[in-house]
C-alpha cells in the first residue's frame, strides 16, 4: 500500500474514504430535503411555502434570533471585556458559567426557564398576579434563544481581546483619549471581525433552536410558533409539503450564513 | 478626574523648594516604586532640559521602563513626583499629562491609516478638519512619509511605523516624548541609520525627549545626558563622554563598554599594584594612603611599549606578557598578565557585578585587556609570549567595595 510507480494510492484512497462517509452522514440527508421538496415542482414548493403560518414562522423565527443576537453579542463583548481586562476572585468560575448553557440539554434549558417564569415558576408566581405573563409568548422564545446561544459570542470575541495588545489602549490613553474613546476608535476596531462572526453563529444558531422554544413558547400556530416548530408540526399532521418548503428555507439559510463566514474569513481576521 | 484635580491643589502650593530647577522642562523627583514587597525603584530624581535628549541606561530589571511609565501615568510611583513645565502631574491621569509615548512595538492603530494614526489625538481633541488636515500634512512631510499616507500599519517597514508613532505624538504638542527601547524590535544596522534619523528628528522638533535602552553605544550616541541605572537607582547621569571616561562607579565603568578594573593601594604619591607603581596624577584628593582602590581604565587607554621609555604624559603601569593578540576588525585586542607580585592587601573577593554586558572581557585580576587601532598594530607587530611595558593614557580611581 505504498507508492506504487511513483504513485501515492492512499491519498486518493484516503479522500475517497472521508467523502464516502459522509454520504450517508451529511451530504444525503441534506440532499434529500432538496430532492424530495421540490419532487412535485417549484410551484408547489411555493405555494406551501406562501401559506400565511408558514410565513409567520419564518418572520417570527428571523425577530427573535435577531433580537437573541443583539442581546448576546453586546452581553458577549461586554463579558469578554470585563473578563480579559479584571482579574478578581471567581473569575475562572464566571467564565465556565458563561460557556455551561451550550453544554445543557435544550429540552432542559426550555424546562428551567419555565420553571422560573412560567405562571407557577419561582419568579413566575410572583408576577402572574401582576399581569405580567412571559411565558408563551415570543419574549419568551428570545430568552431561551438567549439562553442557549448565550456562550457562543463571547467565545469568538474573548481571544480576541485576551491577545489583543493593552500598549494599543495604553498608546490612545497617553495621546489623550478617554477610555469611551479609546473603546470606540481604538478596541472596538480590532473586534469588528470576531463580532461579524460571533453574531453570524449565534444567529445560525437560535433559528434552528427547536428543543428549549416548543417549551416555553407554547407552539401556537400564527402567534408562538417558530419554523423549526412548524416543521414538526406540519410533519406530525402528514402535511410533508409543507414541512419540506421551511426545512429548504432554514438549509439554505444557513449555507448562506456558513459561506458569508467561509468567503470573508480573510475580511473577519483580526491583526 | 475630578477627583486628582482636587488632590493636585495642595501640591501646587507647595514651596517650590524641592523643585529641581524651573528652567527644567521634565523632571521626576524622589520617585520610588514597589511591587509588593519588593524594591524595584529608589530615590530617582532627573531633570531633562528644554530640547534636550536624556538616555536611561540600564539592564533588564533596572526600572528604566517603569520609570518611564511612571512619567507617561500609565503607573502610580509609590513616593516621588512627576514634573512636567513647572506642573506637578503625579496625580494626573495618562491622557491628561499631554506626554508623547513611542512604544517598543509602536502600538500604532492596526484599524487606521499612516494619516489617521497620526490625526488620532487632534481627533480626540475635536480640533477642526481643516487644521487637522494642514498638521497631518505638515508632519507627514517632516517624517518624509508623504507618499504612504493612505497605508496601514502592516504595510509600513519597521523604521516607518517609528516614524508614524513619532509624528502621532508630534501632532499634539506633547510636552516631553518618552521612548520606550525605540530600536529593540529592529536589526543592527536599521538601528544604527535609524537612531542617526531620529536624533536629528529630535533636534529639529526641540522636544524634550528620554530614552529607555539596555544598549550602551545607542546610549551614547543618542543621549545629550545618560542616566545610568542598576538595580533600581542611578549610578550616574551625565555627558556620554563623562560616564564614558570618567565613570562614578565600578558598575558604570563596566556597564559601558570593556574596562578593566584592577585593585590597588593608595601610597603616598602613588597607587601600588602589587609590587608596581603608578603615579597618584588623578583623583588623589579622593582617598588617603593605605585606602583600596580600584583603578579602572579602558582597554583603548592601554598603551603597550617594547622599551622602558614611556611618552610623557602616560602614567606606568609596568610590565606584562602578551598571552594573546586576536584581530578583531576594526582594532586589534592584546590580553596581558601583570608581573607585579606583592601581597594582596587588597585583594577583593571575585563576586563584584554580574550585570556587566561584556563580562569577558572585565578584568579583575593583573589580567588587562588593550586595544590597539589597525595603524598602530600593523606598524608595530606583538607576539604571544612577549614582554612588554604597559602605560596608560587615562584611568579612574575608585573606592573599592566595602572601602569608605
Amino acid at each position: 500500500m505504498r507508492h506504487v510507480r511513483g504513485f501515492d494510492v492512499v491519498r486518493p484512497l484516503s479522500i475517497g474514504m472521508l467523502i464516502f462517509m459522509m454520504l450517508p452522514l451529511v451530504f444525503l440527508p441534506l440532499a434529500s430535503i432538496f430532492i424530495f421538496g421540490t419532487s412535485n415542482g417549484l410551484d408547489k414548493f411555493w405555494a406551501a411555502l406562501m401559506q400565511p403560518e408558514a410565513i409567520f414562522a419564518l418572520k417570527l423565527s428571523m425577530a427573535t434570533s435577531f433580537w437573541a443576537t443583539v442581546f448576546n453579542v453586546l452581553f458577549g463583548l461586554f463579558a469578554a471585556y470585563v473578563l480579559s481586562r479584571y482579574n478578581f476572585l471567581g473569575r475562572n468560575a464566571l467564565i465556565v458559567t458563561i460557556s455551561l448553557p451550550t453544554a445543557i440539554p435544550t429540552a432542559v434549558a426550555g424546562f428551567a426557564l419555565l420553571l422560573l417564569w412560567g405562571p407557577y415558576g419561582t419568579l413566575g408566581r410572583l408576577l402572574a398576579p401582576h399581569g405580567f405573563q412571559i411565558m408563551f409568548t415570543a419574549g419568551a422564545i428570545i430568552l431561551a434563544n438567549i439562553f442557549v446561544t448565550f456562550p457562543l459570542a463571547f467565545g469568538v470575541i474573548k481571544p480576541v481581546f485576551d491577545t489583543m495588545s493593552r500598549s494599543l489602549e495604553e498608546a490612545s490613553a497617553t495621546i489623550g483619549a478617554t477610555r469611551w474613546q479609546t473603546f470606540w476608535h481604538v478596541t472596538l476596531p480590532s473586534l469588528r471581525g470576531a463580532i461579524v462572526s460571533g453574531a453570524l453563529l449565534t444567529f445560525a444558531r437560535a433559528v434552528g433552536e427547536f428543543g428549549s422554544t416548543i417549551l416555553v413558547s407554547g407552539n401556537l400556530a400564527g402567534r408562538t410558533q417558530t419554523a423549526p416548530l412548524y416543521i414538526f408540526a406540519k410533519f406530525n399532521e402528514g402535511q410533508i409539503e409543507a414541512a419540506n418548503a421551511i426545512a429548504i428555507v432554514l438549509a439554505l439559510f444557513s449555507f448562506l450564513i456558513f459561506s458569508v463566514l467561509f468567503l470573508a474569513r480573510d475580511w473577519l481576521d483580526v491583526d | 478626574m475630578v477627583k486628582a484635580k482636587e488632590t493636585l491643589i495642595p501640591r501646587i502650593v507647595e514651596p517650590a523648594s524641592n523643585i529641581p530647577t524651573s528652567t527644567a522642562a521634565a523632571s521626576v523627583v524622589g520617585l520610588s516604586k514597589k511591587f509588593g514587597k519588593a524594591s524595584v525603584l529608589e530615590n530617582i530624581s532627573f531633570d531633562v532640559a528644554e530640547g534636550e535628549v536624556l538616555v536611561l541606561l540600564g539592564a533588564s530589571g533596572s526600572g528604566k521602563t517603569t520609570i518611564l511609565r511612571i512619567m507617561a501615568g500609565l503607573e502610580m510611583p509609590y513616593t516621588g513626583k512627576v514634573i512636567l513645565h513647572g506642573k506637578d502631574v503625579t496625580e494626573l491621569p495618562a491622557r491628561e499629562r499631554g506626554v508623547g509615548v513611542i512604544f517598543q512595538s509602536y502600538a500604532l492603530f492596526p484599524k487606521m491609516t499612516v494619516e489617521k494614526n497620526i490625526g488620532y489625538g487632534l481627533r480626540i481633541r475635536k480640533r477642526k478638519r481643516k487644521e487637522i488636515r494642514a498638521t497631518v500634512n505638515e508632519l507627514l512631510q517632516l517624517v518624509q512619509l508623504e507618499e504612504h499616507r493612505k497605508k496601514y500599519p502592516s504595510q509600513l517597514s519597521g523604521g516607518q511605523q517609528q516614524r508614524v508613532a513619532i509624528a502621532r505624538t508630534l501632532a499634539y504638542k506633547p510636552e516631553v516624548l518618552l521612548f520606550d527601547e525605540p530600536f529593540g524590535a529592529l536589526d543592527t544596522q536599521t538601528r544604527v541609520h535609524l537612531r542617526r534619523e531620529i536624533r536629528a528628528l529630535l533636534k529639529k522638533v526641540n522636544v524634550p525627549s528620554i530614552f529607555i535602552t539596555h544598549d550602551q553605544e545607542e546610549a551614547l550616541e543618542l543621549g545629550d545626558r545618560v542616566a545610568v541605572l542598576n538595580v533600581g537607582h542611578i549610578e550616574q547621569i551625565g555627558t556620554p563622554f563623562e560616564i564614558y571616561s570618567r565613570p562614578a562607579t565600578e558598575y558604570v565603568a563596566t556597564f559601558l563598554g570593556a574596562a578593566n578594573v584592577i585593585d590597588a593601594v593608595v601610597r603616598q604619591d602613588c597607587y601600588e599594584v602589587g609590587s608596581a607603581q603608578i603615579p597618584a596624577t588623578v583623583d588623589k584628593e579622593k582617598f588617603k594612603p593605605g585606602d583600596c582602590v580600584k583603578i579602572v581604565f579602558r582597554p583603548e587607554d592601554v598603551s603597550l611599549n617594547r622599551g622602558e621609555l614611556v611618552r610623557p604624559g602616560l602614567s606606568r603601569l609596568g610590565k606584562a606578557i602578551i598571552e594573546e593578540v586576536a584581530f578583531v576588525g576594526a582594532y586589534e585586542r592584546v590580553r596581558l598578565q601583570m608581573e607585579v607580585g606583592g601581597a594582596d592587601e587588597c585583594k577583593t573577593d571575585e563576586t563584584p557585578y554580574y550585570l556587566t554586558t561584556q563580562p569577558p572581557e572585565r578584568q579583575s585580576t593583573k589580567s588587562i585587556i588593550a586595544t590597539r587601532p589597525k595603524p598602530e598594530a600593523s606598524a608595530i607587530r606583538l607576539h604571544v609570549g612577549e614582554r612588554v611595558v604597559v602605560a596608560l593614557t587615562s584611568f579612574t580611581v575608585l573606592p573599592s567595595k566595602g572601602a569608605n
